[in-house]
């Protein structure tokens, strides 16, 4: 009687086992699964981005003295979007990525003071000396966002406005891709420019 | 010391970032860069066109940027401010370099930079008065820091009468002039796939020369990817450059422009020269493109022709036979309760729906895990070749009537009344679907095609449709009495029938062992043999047991399922899966080459014609259109007299680059004929020809090309 069930059964789990072959996407693209990290952060917790599941995450790439994230922490800019992404319960993530003896690279609570200082709120600052995270994202510039989505997928990957400058005066001109992003999840809606092109220092790297 | 390095030039951020530094001279400098303002001319006329220029030179290890700066970084600007009525053109970019940190890729200048204009100055102005030429400079200079900075360099030439020479002007502007890049003076194309965009240039002299490095600076950001390889080659006179699209990829009709770079080695050490490229890339039309214009109507057709498709699959000798095994059992039971055999029809209407369903699901599965996958792809694994090689001969052995199970096989006069009379009629819909998927790429290649580069809805609504057209002719007939009284009547021709179609099965095993011989090796055919032979073994003990006493009954059926396990495990340990035993059944012959991307590119680059087939062993259409059309001697002489080259790609394999090939025609599985006309021809976009050949077909899709051309 188990034959003519068994056939099938052994033909359906070797199409199955097709499952098993395939990779695990590693690049951020947009509309698929963000990658995975684990990183210390500055308060000495520790963040797995798989734990954060449900919320909407941000991830900034930082750094106090490259002249670009300058602009956009005097004017207030980032701090202001810092405030706005939090009250819609959104997780800012900075990632401070340079390496050892690097611009930028700081200790948790110098970066902390650097914050309070300057009147950014994030909800946390990643500290990520060896590049890991910042490779895991091609991260290039700071500043420099990937916006993640409650279930994981990564739906914005670019820069924080459409002039690239280092000219505070120019805040008020450009189109704010994170403002307008924020705006989007507000409304549910589709970030409708997902992709833009990031400007600033170069993310310092251990060479 | 770091800290205090770090320190040092925080100070220098502050301390520039403040207060930039002014000046309204020809020359000004910060702590990294002299700047100069120059001109092509010591004195201007009025009317006349003339360069100016700035010159950065910066300390060592610092760099400006290019018009792209790369993957951080901003470009030099210039604004210049002139006398009313004058005009300035965008600046003549110089030929970059490139700046590695790391992951990071920047384009810009070391040492020295000088930015051109074009200066028109106004028809008007007055001779013997002065011509001002400001220039508010910006820059971002970088080593591992970077800094903004701002200059702004004026200089004022005399207006003089056209009679009074202008004077040589700056020496700098002739030095500048040679940091140009040029244009390209060769031919080149850029053909774009859907990851890859690949710049093909011709030159009889690139074999000849030294060429030591080739790079190409893309002149937009996003177009490609900054910091990946660009491997490039030189075969025949065709220099090809593969760059990888960025996260902006070219729009269709969009240029990519920018500058090629070739560094050779002479006598004096190697040389880099830049080519000014600007070309829209060679896109193949998808039909996925045409697609998105009209979802709608593509939907519904798509859902149509697999529900055709599902109708017509019912005739295919895999299919004709497992459901000739249930029309018989209805004619049996013709006069049974007509209640039990709607709910058998409905059994195994379900039985089909949940295994495309779960075949759907199991595709949309793999695509989102972002893996290149097509219809058919299944029998890419000798695994599943083999274990449906082992599923027809079974299926084969027990319409010779070797052996049945319970009262019979696969619910063919089972006792209608119990409930695994319907599980059976549930399973035999699940076979169907099984034994129907080699024969479902033929007809439904366009739908499935479709359906895979769908959202998962409508790939499911295909999947469902097509397996309900393969449901519907069983389900039509078990739902109307009427109709099962058209049948004939019952007898002993039933049995004969039966039997008969054994023979399809042996065959379609048959052929499926000489699809593992190609894919697995010639000990695989070995393993394969030796596998049905046990299994006809427990066949046949479990047969011939059954109906004696109990103990024998139970130790027949015990033996019978140890070796049938025997034989599992043996065959799945014995075949060897790994992706570099199969061996490609495309070797070139004299009448066709087989398929590479470089290959079909470099011909195409050349303009040649080409045909390109791409084929599956496991693929029976395939086949069958190679021995009916492209084998024949007639198209193999359209071939020669056309010039075409006839390419042959083979997706028996796993094969990433002809999935992708074949995504690029908006198909997922094979086969697929194109017909790549040559660049003399009226025709320039490939022609997609259908997926049953006839010689007449191939002749005509050639031919008129072939006369277009001569007319030309």
């Amino acid at each position: 009687m188990f034959l003519h069930r068994f056939y099938p059964l052994t033909l359906l789990s070797l199409i199955l086992s097709f499952l098993a072959i395939t990779a695990v996407n590693a690049e951020p693209v947009i509309d698929k699964p963000a990658p995975l990290f684990t990183g210390t952060a500055a308060d000495g917790s520790t963040i797995n981005l798989a734990d954060l599941h449900g919320k909407t995450v941000i991830l900034e790439w930082t750094n106090h003295e490259c002249p670009f994230v300058v602009k956009h922490y005097e004017s207030g800019n980032i701090p202001n979007l810092q405030k706005q992404a939090v009250a819609q319960g959104i997780v800012w993530l900075q990632v401070i990525t340079s390496a050892p003896g690097k611009e930028g690279n700081v200790t948790g609570e110098v970066a902390q003071k650097l914050n309070a200082h300057r009147g950014a709120t994030p909800t946390n600052t990643l500290l990520d000396g060896n590049g890991s995270i910042g490779k895991l994202y091609r991260a290039t510039n700071t500043p420099q966002f990937f916006i993640i989505d409650p279930k994981g997928v990564l739906i914005y990957k670019g820069g924080i406005d459409s002039i690239p400058s280092a000219d505070q005066s120019d805040i008020g001109k450009a189109e704010n891709y994170i403002s307008a992003a924020l705006a989007d999840i507000a409304a549910g809606r589709k970030i409708a420019n997902a992709v833009t092109k990031p400007y600033g220092c170069s993310v310092k790297y251990a060479s | 010391m770091l800290p205090l390095r770090s320190l040092f030039f925080s100070l220098i951020v502050l301390f520039v970032y403040s207060g930039y530094v002014q000046a309204s001279t020809f020359e000004s400098s910060t702590d990294q860069v002299k700047a100069q303002l120059i001109a092509s001319v010591d004195a201007v006329h009025p009317g006349e066109e003339i360069l100016v220029g700035v010159q950065e030179r910066i300390i060592p290890h610092w760099h400006t940027y290019w018009i792209n700066p790369g993957d951080s970084g901003l470009p030099t600007t210039i604004d210049y401010v002139l006398p009313t009525g004058s005009t300035v053109g965008g600046i003549q970019w110089p030929t970059p370099s490139r700046i590695i940190l790391g992951p990071v890729t920047n384009y810009g200048y070391e040492n020295e930079v000088i930015l051109l204009s074009k200066l028109k100055v106004p028809d008007d102005i007055q001779t013997g008065s002065a011509f001002p030429i400001q220039a508010k400079v910006k820059w971002l200079v970088c080593d591992e820091i970077c800094i903004p900075q701002k200059v702004d360099l004026a200089l004022t030439l005399p207006v003089v009468l056209p009679s009074i020479a202008s004077g040589n002007g700056s020496p700098l502007i002739k030095t500048a002039q040679t940091t140009l890049p040029t244009t390209s003076p060769w031919p080149y194309s850029i053909v774009k796939s859907e990851n890859t965009l690949a710049i093909k240039v011709t030159d009889t002299q690139f074999k000849n020369s030294n060429i030591k490095n080739v790079w190409f600076y893309p002149e937009k950001w996003g177009k490609i990817v900054h910091n990946a390889e660009q491997p490039w080659k030189i075969s025949g006179d065709t220099l090809e450059l593969h760059l990888k699209s960025g996260d902006e990829p070219l729009a269709t009709d969009e240029n990519l422009s920018g500058i090629l770079t070739l560094t050779i080695d002479g006598p004096n050490g190697s040389v880099t020269q830049g080519y000014q490229l600007a070309a829209p890339a060679i896109a193949i039309p998808t039909i996925g493109e045409i697609d998105t214009k009209a979802p709608d109507l593509v939907l519904s057709s798509a859902l149509l022709l697999a529900l055709l498709g599902g109708i017509v699959l019912n005739l295919m000798p895999c299919v004709f036979p497992v459901l000739s095994i249930k029309a018989i059992a209805l004619i049996k039971h013709a006069n049974h309760d007509p209640l039990e055999n709607k709910l058998h029809g409905l059994a195994y209407t379900l039985g089909i729906l949940v295994s495309f369903a779960l075949l759907g699901t199991i595709l949309i599965i793999l695509k989102a895990g972002g893996a290149q996958i097509g219809w058919g792809f299944q029998f890419q694994s000798p695994l599943f070749v083999l274990g449906v090689a082992y599923l027809m001969f079974t299926v084969g052995l027990s319409l010779s009537g070797v052996f049945s199970i319970g009262v019979s096989v696969m619910g063919i006069g089972s006792s209608l009344a119990n409930r695994s009379g319907y599980s059976g009629s549930f399973f035999t819909g699940v076979l169907a679907t099984v034994v129907a998927t080699p024969c479902t790429a033929p007809f439904m290649g366009a739908a499935l095609g479709f359906a895979l580069t769908q959202p998962p809805a409508i790939l499911l609504a295909v999947f469902l449709s097509l397996g309900f057209g393969l449901a519907l002719p069983y389900l039509t007939l078990s739902q109307w009495p009427s109709l099962q009284r058209r049948l004939p009547k019952p007898g002993v021709w039933m049995d004969r029938l039966k039997q008969g179609l054994a023979f399809p099965m042996y065959a379609a095993a048959v052929w499926l062992v000489w699809v593992l011989a190609q894919q697995a090796g010639i000990n695989a055919v070995a393993i394969a043999l030796g596998g049905m032979v046990v299994i006809a073994f427990s066949a046949w003990l479990y047969e011939s047991t059954k109906t004696g006493i109990k103990s024998i009954q139970r130790s027949g059926a015990g033996v019978a399922g140890i070796s049938l396990w025997l034989a599992l495990i043996g065959s799945y340990l014995g075949i060897d899966t790994s992706p570099a035993a199969p061996i490609s059944n495309v070797e070139t012959s004299n009448t066709f080459e087989a398929y590479s991307p470089a290959r079909l590119n470099e011909l195409r680059a050349e303009g040649k014609p080409v045909f390109l087939n791409l084929t599956a062993a496991w693929c029976i259409s395939c086949l069958v259109n190679e021995k009916v059309a492209l084998s024949q001697e007639s198209v193999i002489q359209a071939f020669n007299q056309a010039d075409v080259t006839y390419l042959k790609g083979d997706w028996t394999n796993r094969d990433d680059e002809i999935t992708q090939l074949l995504a690029e025609f908006g198909r997922s599985g094979v086969p697929l004929y194109v017909y790549y006309p040559g660049k003399n021809s009226a025709l320039k976009s490939p022609i997609v020809l259908p997926q049953v050949l006839t010689p007449d077909l191939v002749i005509r899709t050639i031919k008129p090309s072939l006369m277009r051309e001569k007319e030309v």
